[in-house]
């Protein structure tokens, strides 16, 4: 080493340290926002197909619009946006909230309660100008539903007919189906897709199923057997379809996801009537995706430019709701083809339809929204930038609240919650929600396999002193796993606190007289200050008024909802927030092998009540199936609930327009700052 | 020169092996935790897991996702998708997050540095005064004190009480001091150690005395012989230090809102995001390689009787 | 000052057994004395390692002695009356709280009839026959489960701790100390609360370190002893443990041993979730200790005592084990006092994150973690995390400043000044 350099290596040292100061301080400013609030944790994707929790809701809702948007009731304004008539709040504070005409101007509904019309509304624009059509809607709810979208919130749009078989990708022969052929432009996006060859399904030649290892787990199964599945020949006939391409395909066809070596006309085949058709091609032909077609047998349908027409599977009465509800949003489809999934999402690049584009986007920092000029009712519109912040923690955002830096605060700390209720600004109302905390018990496990024991534990609880004392933000005590609130359904209650009737029935249990006692019963919840009080505080309910033993098992948020899934567990906390307001959200989980049931329970009688109400075309019978069956479920317990959730919401009392409602739907296009 | 050259090649390959392991081994980890990328409150649909499973590759064998996720990565530096945050690619995450650790690192670092020097010279100069154990009991206090206290307390006395700084957030300057001094505290108080034991043996030295005994004023003496000597044993903590501030910064992350790397460390992992998560690990890692590397180098610029060559 | 002189070396033409026996002994009292003695008296010369060391001793006495205390219950929480009380000095009587339904309303009471109830119970075994003798076994059997007052306040105490916990009954009755620390959010009394974690702390923090230790000297050792390749392959490893971000391996692995079955397996074999978390953490703090052990061995590998050693016909692992790891004690004692609060601090970071000590358990870092999410400009409940708070840095702090005057006490450079 030179000495020279040796001599200069502090000053070097130094110049380095200090340019990198240079460069960590050259950081710009921004321009202010007109009003940020804070959005939770990092919004996953702006995609609606793809979107699905809280946070997106809020900044989708804002950026796109459905054919219905999220509206309270009684809630007017003139053209230039200033306020006619306000809608009032029931004795908790919370407004009416229901659906409004968005991109549709208006609807009709059919004698059966299965086909909806709707009537596009004249002149609505994307943000890039280019006119949105009731194509963009049939566009955009096929690739919602596609099985290569994958999207979580894909059964929102299985309320429509053959919808589930279409992202199943099931068909049978005589279905009218969809042959995509292997020649897409970008070979990993689903859309733009290859040409399409319509046609109808003659017959399914299966090859001979390989019989899997006796060791294979699962997961090599359920991977040979996909495999298997693609092999699979279809036989199709052109005649009776259609074709988007311009290539006259022969009349009948082959078709394969996986061409395999071998004569494919020697597998198991199954045809339609038990007809073989004359002649057959030697070589199946290789598709990329076979499924049903969607615009012969999916219900949604464009007539013209401005008519939608909307098929259902069944009679669904909230079905206008979910319109307004965002995995039903459109999205551009110009944009999607030109940047491909995900680039589209970028802010330079996203379309949107609604009252607000994005500027620019920073991961866990923010996302800034500006008012979108070519929306059909921007002149209504009041705030021009507003920033959704990423902010994690509650108390950051209280204390970005209080200086000033945020306008509207969407959870609060509980400890703080009791001194928030008495500041004289009134900035933050509690108001109940349709969201329901409750525990599931592990009905396959001893000992909650027992009805006694589930019950004895359920009257053990003190609800009232969790509401009051840990969670304090007015959250009522719950008895039953549908929140009060939604209209025409009254709940039937399970029992009350009752230290006396809790032993009692604890008596009844077959485990009270078991040697070695009541095996230990463990609860599980997901780390968080809440959650672990509530189950330190009910550890020592049941241990006390039962004298049961209690452990207590925290997860990281992943393990614990393994746990939850596989059943890992005894008792596990648990939260359910509506799907859309109608108590069949809350009724359905439970039925037997229901995905989100996971506790093991299963009633025939259950199943079959729901089943009835599912059918039943009264509206108010329906109700009455669901209240039968939910008694029933509040009478075995195999969940205990414990409260209703309220909303922590926590705004500057500068903004008007904000309305406290159950469905915790916050339009931020109805917010103004008045100083 | 030429044993730098050899030297850094050398070094090149070892960082080469040390990132492979450490990626397969990460790697196998993760692929044994209980739960999956696409786990939430509602059960999907079986259908549309597999669907999803599909579309990000899962339903491949693993030894088929880890030889192409690793292919990507060598020869595209490409980590793949994020699977919770789908609209970014682990790259773009990095690089959004990157700079916001990178400037809040430095700027903890820098005054880690400063603070602890002088505290440390000047306690060992002045050994056994007011000074000397007034700095140290701070310095004992900084390693001491779980760094979310500080921050919490920070907040109230200097946001709530003095209003000096805002309360969170990223963007200008005053947003940036106080998040790096909370995480600078602690290794300000490790080097401010460090420098007074380091001073205090290079000052009972020959060399020293010989300094003194030419009639070198003690601040010439001190800040052109002794220092020298003495901030070895730091620039040697510097490397594990700079590790050690991206992962302790995500305790200030949450606390003061920052867009940082550290946060989606924790996050990554908890949600199973496992090309986020490698992505993470491996930039840790090179970070890590690459400062222990520079201090290597500058060990021996800095003490004339290190040879590179033997490393 | 009198350095002692070192023993001069057993020359081979002594003749005659026993004066080189002499000689060997004398040499061995000369040398055991010497290096720990001197280092003691240098410690006691630094006012603040003493200091130090007294703290600790004086917290490490009072954590053992945590359940003979009369202080409230850790655990049982009284969200109607006692929720967020500053600090009083009003009492509180054991066992008072309706919910609880204790006989007179008292711990002393419910456990006299608890015990009582046990007798007659067990008279009744005594005296019972057959099929009755074996239901009533059974009872009894749930009786100490489900009945046990001490259970209902105390989280799983066992065998010694009920001793304990029995003792301070009969020393102290009801009464105990007064919240003097104020009560927490869920109306827990903060004081006892502090003590109990001070177990847990640490415990966390010792066992933790032991398992660095046992760890890292051996390996390190192992490594420093061998030397070439198998060194530079241990040392490698070391390196590549050191480049992998921690934290992300202490989730991954927390998560996969958390897992219901393997749980299970783990606990069938006593070996329960705080277990793991000691291991946990040790198994990561070891790697420091290997580096400095194995510099020390390589350096000392090559002195006399171990060619004597060698000569003489002692195996690999014996010189290892039994010559050369003694030698190296200071620094490792050295390294311990350093790691402790290390591991401490990390314990306090990973409640942060929620993945600390699990309640009913509490430890430091827990409280701290708690204390610090009432911190909020709206309202301070400060006594919430000053007290914890400050028994943790005090703690951190001692066991700070007495490995920095081990370091200079054993450090031989250190030795005339």
């Amino acid at each position: 080493m030179h000495p020279s350099i040796r001599n200069a290596f502090p000053y070097i040292a130094l110049a380095g340290l200090f340019s990198a100061l240079a460069w960590a301080v050259s950081f710009g400013t921004l321009p202010p926002a007109d009003f940020s609030f804070h959005n939770g944790d990092e919004v996953k994707t702006v995609d609606p197909a793809l979107a699905y929790g809280q946070p997106e809701h809020r900044v989708l809702t804002a950026m796109f619009e459905g054919l219905y948007r999220e509206w309270p009731i009684g809630y007017e304004m003139d053209e230039q946006g200033n306020v006619i008539s306000e809608p009032e709040p029931d004795e908790n504070g919370n407004y009416p909230v229901g659906s409004a005409p968005g991109m549709a101007e208006s609807h009709e509904l059919s004698e059966d309660g299965r086909v909806y019309t709707f009537h596009m509304r004249p002149g609505v624009k994307w943000s890039d100008g280019s006119p949105l059509t009731a194509h963009d809607f049939v566009w955009s709810w096929r690739r919602t539903l596609h099985p290569e979208t994958a999207a979580v919130y894909g059964y929102q749009l299985w309320y429509l007919l053959g919808a589930k078989k279409y992202t199943e990708g099931r068909v049978e022969v005589g279905d009218l189906v969809e042959i995509e052929m292997p020649n897409r432009p970008r070979a990993d996006q689903p859309f733009p897709r290859g040409d399409i060859h319509r046609a109808k399904l003659l017959g399914i030649a299966r090859p001979r199923e390989v019989r899997p290892p006796e060791n294979a787990s699962d997961e090599d199964k359920e991977a040979l057997k996909a495999t298997w599945r693609s092999g699979w020949v279809y036989i199709v006939d052109h005649a009776a379809g259609d074709t988007e391409s311009d290539s006259e395909p022969t009349k009948i066809a082959a078709y394969s996801k996986n061409i395999v070596a071998g004569d494919w006309q020697k597998y198991d085949t199954e045809w339609l009537d038990g007809k073989k058709p004359a002649s057959l091609p030697n070589k199946p032909e290789k598709c990329k995706q076979l499924l049903l077609d969607f615009e012969s047998s999916v219900g949604v349908k464009a007539p013209d430019a401005s008519t939608l027409v909307v098929t259902l599977e069944n009679r669904t009465p909230f079905f206008i709701d979910l319109t307004a509800f965002y995995p039903l949003y459109p999205v551009n489809r110009a944009c999607v083809e030109q940047y491909g999934n995900p680039n589209w999402t970028r802010p330079d690049n996203l379309v949107t339809n609604g009252a607000y584009t994005m500027e620019f986007r920073r991961v866990r920092d923010r996302m800034r929204l500006i008012k979108n000029p070519a929306y059909w009712d921007a002149d209504r519109v009041k705030l021009e930038i507003v920033d959704a912040m990423a902010v994690k923690s509650a108390t950051t955002a209280l204390n970005m609240y209080l200086t000033g830096q945020l306008e509207w605060v969407t959870d609060v700390p509980a400890s703080v919650i009791p001194d928030l209720i008495a500041r004289p600004e009134k900035d933050f109302i509690p108001t109940p929600v349709l969201i329901i905390y409750f525990y599931r018990l592990n009905t396959t496990r001893p000992p909650l396999d027992d009805v006694h024991l589930r019950r004895a534990l359920n009257l053990a609880m003190d609800k009232q002193l969790i509401c009051e004392k840990v969670t304090q933000g007015g959250q009522m005590p719950a008895r039953s796993i549908v929140p009060p609130g939604l209209p025409g359904y009254n709940s039937p209650l399970c029992g009350e606190f009752d230290v006396e009737a809790a032993r009692a029935e604890l008596a009844k249990s077959k485990y009270a007289k078991l040697p070695g006692g009541i095996p230990k019963i463990e609860i599980t919840y997901n780390d968080n200050d809440t959650h672990r009080a509530i189950a330190e505080v009910i550890q020592q309910m049941w241990k006390n008024n039962l004298g049961i033993n209690v452990d207590l098992k925290s997860l990281e948020w992943t393990s614990y909802l393994d746990a939850q899934h596989t059943m890992q567990y005894s008792v596990c906390r648990a939260g359910w927030v509506p799907d859309y307001p109608d108590a069949n959200t809350f009724i359905d989980m439970w039925l037997t092998g229901g995905g989100n049931n996971e506790t093991g329970w299963s009633n025939a009688k259950y199943d079959a009540l729901v089943k009835q109400a599912a059918e039943e075309p009264d509206p108010d019978e329906r109700l009455r199936r669901m209240e039968e069956a939910e008694a029933i479920l509040m009478d075995e317990l195999p969940i205990v609930p414990i409260y209703y959730y309220t909303g922590k919401n926590l705004v500057s009392p500068k903004v008007k327009g904000f309305f406290h409602n159950a469905l915790e739907k916050y339009p931020i296009q109805l917010m103004r700052i008045e100083e | 020169m030429g044993g730098v050259v050899g030297f850094l090649l050398r070094r090149a390959c070892w960082v080469v092996i040390t990132l492979w392991i450490v990626y397969t081994a990460s790697f196998i980890l993760m692929r044994n935790v209980p739960g999956g990328p696409f786990d939430s409150e509602r059960k999907l649909p079986a259908e549309i897991q597999k669907n999803i499973e599909a579309r990000y590759n899962l339903d491949q064998p693993l030894l088929t996702q880890y030889f192409d996720h690793l292919g990507n990565i060598l020869f595209r530096g490409d980590f793949g998708p994020s699977f919770r945050m789908t609209d970014f690619t682990v790259n773009q995450v990095i690089a959004q997050g990157f700079p916001v650790s990178a400037s809040m690192g430095i700027f903890a670092i820098t005054f880690a540095i400063v603070l602890g020097t002088l505290s440390g010279i000047v306690s060992a100069v002045r050994r056994h005064s007011v000074w000397d154990v007034s700095f140290m009991t701070a310095a004992t206090l900084g390693i001491a004190v779980p760094n979310f206290v500080l921050a919490s307390l920070a907040i109230v006395v200097f946001v709530f009480q003095l209003q000096w700084f805002p309360a969170a957030g990223w963007g200008s300057l005053r947003q940036i001091i106080l998040p790096a001094l909370c995480l600078g505290a602690p290794y300000a108080g490790y080097i401010a150690r460090l420098t007074r034991t380091g001073m205090l043996e290079v000052l009972g030295r020959d060399y020293i005395r010989t300094a003194y005994a030419k009639g070198l004023g003690e601040r010439r003496v001190v800040m052109r012989h002794a220092l020298r000597g003495a901030l070895l044993p730091v620039v040697s903590y510097l490397g594990p230090a700079t590790a050690g501030i991206l992962t302790g910064s995500l305790v200030l992350e949450q606390i003061f809102a920052l867009p940082g790397m550290g946060s989606h460390f924790v996050e990554a992992a908890s949600q199973r995001d496992y090309p986020l998560a490698l992505g993470m690990v491996m930039i840790y890692t090179c970070l890590l390689l690459f400062m222990n590397t520079m201090v290597d180098l500058s060990y021996a610029m800095i003490d004339p009787r290190v040879k590179i060559e033997t490393q | 000052m009198a350095v002692p002189q070192a023993p001069s070396k057993p020359t081979l033409d002594a003749s005659g057994a026993e004066q080189y026996a002499r000689l060997l002994e004398e040499a061995r009292g000369i040398q055991g004395v010497s290096l720990w003695q001197d280092a003691w008296r240098r410690l006691q010369r630094n006012r603040i390692a003493m200091g130090s060391l007294y703290f600790i001793a004086a917290v490490s006495v009072l954590a053992i002695l945590v359940p003979v205390l009369p202080l409230q219950s850790p655990l049982d929480k009284d969200l109607r009356d006692r929720k967020n009380l500053p600090p009083e000095r009003e009492t509180v009587r054991l066992g008072s709280r309706d919910e609880l339904r204790f006989a007179g309303n008292s711990l002393a009471g419910e456990l006299g009839e608890y015990e009582a109830m046990l007798d007659e119970l067990q008279q009744q075994v005594a005296l019972a026959t057959g099929d009755e003798r074996i239901d009533l076994q059974q009872r009894l059997e749930l009786t100490r489960i489900n009945r046990d007052p001490l259970r209902k306040l105390w989280n799983n105490p066992g065998p010694i701790v009920r001793g304990m916990l029995r003792l301070r009954v009969a020393l102290f009755g009801d009464w105990c100390i007064p919240s003097l620390f104020g009560t927490d959010d869920l109306g827990r009394d903060v004081l006892s609360r502090v003590c109990w974690g001070a177990r847990v702390s640490l415990v966390v923090g010792v066992v933790a370190t032991l398992v660095s230790l046992a760890i890292g000297v051996s390996y390190g050792a192992i490594a420093g002893y061998c030397g070439g390749w198998i060194d530079e392959a241990m040392m490698r490893f070391v390196d590549i443990l050191y480049s992998i971000p921690f934290i992300f391996v202490v989730i991954f692995l927390l998560a996969i041993l958390g897992a219901e079955d393997r749980k299970q397996w783990l606990e069938e074999r006593g070996i329960n979730q705080l277990v793991i978390f000691y291991v946990v953490i040790g198994a990561f703090y070891w790697l420091t200790m290997a580096r400095v052990v194995r510099g020390q061995v390589i350096s000392l590998k090559t002195e006399q005592f171990v060619e004597a050693a060698r000569v003489i016909g002692a195996g690999r692992t014996r010189i290892i084990f039994r010559h050369l790891i003694p030698n190296v004690l200071g620094i490792v004692i050295v390294y311990l006092t350093l790691t402790i609060p290390a591991v401490m601090l990390f314990e306090s970071f990973l409640s942060f994150l929620g993945l600390g000590v699990q309640p009913p358990d509490v430890s430091w870092g827990l409280l701290v973690n708690e204390g610090t999410q009432v911190i909020t400009p709206i309202k301070i409940y400060w006594w919430q995390v000053v007290f914890s708070g400050m028994t943790l840095a005090m703690t951190l702090f001692s066991l700070n400043f007495l490995g920095d005057g081990l370091r200079d006490a054993l450090d031989p450079r250190m030795k005339n000044r």
